[in-house]
């Protein structure tokens, strides 16, 4: 009996997995939507995804730069920190309005929802992507080199992103029942910004402190970032593994909790 | 085999007497033990079954749990408990034009609400000629959406869902769509579908419609099943019901 059941859970996710497929014009129509509405009814357009990071790391750069300026690239490692934190910042915040923004698609059509958050995170991996390039052109120019370990920058993207979807089922499905998480996660999100190397080296932490720094998978992410687009470094193992077990945990609770909060969806909408 | 079986379903609402969504104030009335919600059970205990290629009506008073049952059938709700087994691909109608953007063509916007309807492009391109056929809007694919009527933004909307080929329709008092002449080819359309072995769920208040079409319906009154069977008695039931209360 048990085992029959289980055999019909498998067949439901399979059934389920067929569905995203089917619903595959959705998820490019409803990201090229996302993306598009993003720079709407600005003149510069998609410029300004690359032009306030930018700008932002001009700023934070002045600020520290005679604090820890004469760090090795500080310049370089800089931007891959703010880049790499934009993904995280802009994709979270973004997919938590996910469900909420589009209300059509919940009350009135079954759709897999997860497909809302899904299309939302990718929007945010195309600019996320176009941004990496021109830094990769820059950090081309501060260092007059580009290590062949740049290679390894789509895998861990990759793996980044599934982290961004899985934080962004999480936080999109609790936000439809619990409104004020999303001034909770503009606060968290900044303590979130102090706690990882972003203005500041590894080198300031202090050495008791630094096991549980490390924790961050954000710091783990923006390391190893570093390591293969500046320092020319293969990440260490560790850390990697770090990453793609945090990575699949969080995206395995996400997609649970919202498995379950979606039930409910359109009631409290 | 049949199309749908539903067994024993229910469904309960949460009333709030004063919203409440900030987490603190569901931390206050978590602590003092008070919730401030009444609970309404818009179904209590329905079961049907609908048989392959059936057309099935669902009639009731305003309030009666037709929209409720019928949204648990699209699987926009979920029933608190009893479960509902459907068969084959299902499109339901409770409101035309989802996803329409008034900015892009008419062209634009059947890719857009087919891909809502889970249809791929390739499907589309193949019923695209169809679709605007049927609207009668030909001329006007190339026309931003802002631009139509409203007649004819339905009109674009009901020939889009209705091409999307699925085994199961549900529709909801999709009716006033169009002229009296477009409401003529819709029931014909939906004849047509009838012809093919279509299932259709029908909910409807207009019961000179429903008589037409179904030969089984179901009468809902508080959530509850009171009659079912052949349209006809339903109906007498239902007018029965109406007189009496």
């Amino acid at each position: 009996m048990r085992k029959g059941e289980g055999g019909a859970r498998v067949a439901e996710r399979l059934q389920y997995k067929a569905k995203m497929w089917q619903y595959r014009e959705l998820v490019r129509n409803l990201t090229i939507a996302d993306f598009k509405s993003r720079y709407q009814n600005t003149s510069l357009g998609f410029l300004w995804s690359i032009l306030s990071p930018l700008l932002l790391a001009g700023v934070l750069y002045f600020v520290f730069r005679h604090l820890f300026g004469q760090e090795e690239d500080f310049a370089a490692n800089l931007l891959v920190g703010i880049m790499a934190w934009r993904f995280f910042t802009i994709g979270t915040t973004s997919s938590l309005h996910a469900i909420v923004n589009k209300p059509s698609l919940v009350t009135k059509v079954y759709i897999p929802r997860q497909i809302l958050v899904l299309s939302n995170v990718l929007a945010n991996l195309i600019s996320s992507l176009l941004e990496f390039v021109v830094l990769l052109s820059i950090i081309f120019i501060l260092l007059g080199h580009l290590s062949i370990t740049v290679l390894l920058f789509p895998l861990i993207h990759f793996l980044y992103f599934w982290l961004i979807f899985g934080a962004g089922l999480l936080l999109s499905s609790l936000f439809v029942y619990f409104r004020d998480l999303d001034q909770m996660w503009e606060v968290l999100i900044n303590v979130l910004f102090f706690c990882s190397p972003i203005v500041y080296p590894l080198s300031v932490v202090p050495p008791y402190l630094m096991p549980y720094y490390m924790l961050n998978p954000l710091t783990q992410i923006i390391v190893i970032y570093r390591r293969v687009m500046v320092a020319g470094d293969i990440p260490s193992l560790t850390s990697l593994v770090g990453v793609i077990v945090v990575g699949i945990v969080v995206y395995l609770v996400g997609n649970l909790v919202f498995s379950k909060l979606q039930r409910r969806f359109a009631e409290e909408m | 085999m049949s199309a749908i079986t539903a067994d024993k379903i229910s469904k309960k609402f949460r009333i709030p007497h004063e919203k409440k969504t900030t987490l603190f104030q569901n931390i206050v009335g978590v602590i003092k033990r008070q919730f401030d919600y009444e609970e309404f059970w818009a179904l209590k205990g329905v079961s049907f079954e609908v048989e392959n290629g059936e057309t099935f009506g669902i009639v009731g008073r305003n309030g009666s749990g037709k929209s409720t049952l019928l949204k648990i059938l699209a699987k926009v709700l979920y029933p608190d408990s009893g479960s509902v087994k459907m068969n084959g691909k299902v499109a339901s109608f409770l409101e035309l034009g989802i996803g329409f953007q008034q900015e892009l063509t008419a062209e634009e916007n059947v890719y857009i609400y087919s891909s809502i309807l889970g249809i791929s492009r390739k499907q589309v391109k193949r019923i695209y000629d169809d679709i605007f056929a049927f609207a009668e809007l030909k001329k006007f694919e190339d026309m931003k959406l802002k631009n139509l009527s409203s007649g004819m933004y339905m009109r674009l909307a009901f020939s889009t869902a209705i091409h999307a080929n699925p085994d199961t329709i549900l529709i909801d008092e999709v009716f006033a769509v169009g002229d009296e002449a477009f409401q003529k080819k819709c029931i014909d359309k939906i004849n047509g579908l009838q012809k093919q072995g279509k299932t259709i769920i029908f909910v409807s208040h207009d019961l000179k419609a429903v008589k037409g079409l179904c030969r089984r319906s179901l009468l809902l009154n508080e959530g509850k099943i009171i009659s079912m069977g052949a349209t006809e008695k339903v109906i007498n039931d239902y007018l029965a019901l109406l007189n009496g209360g």
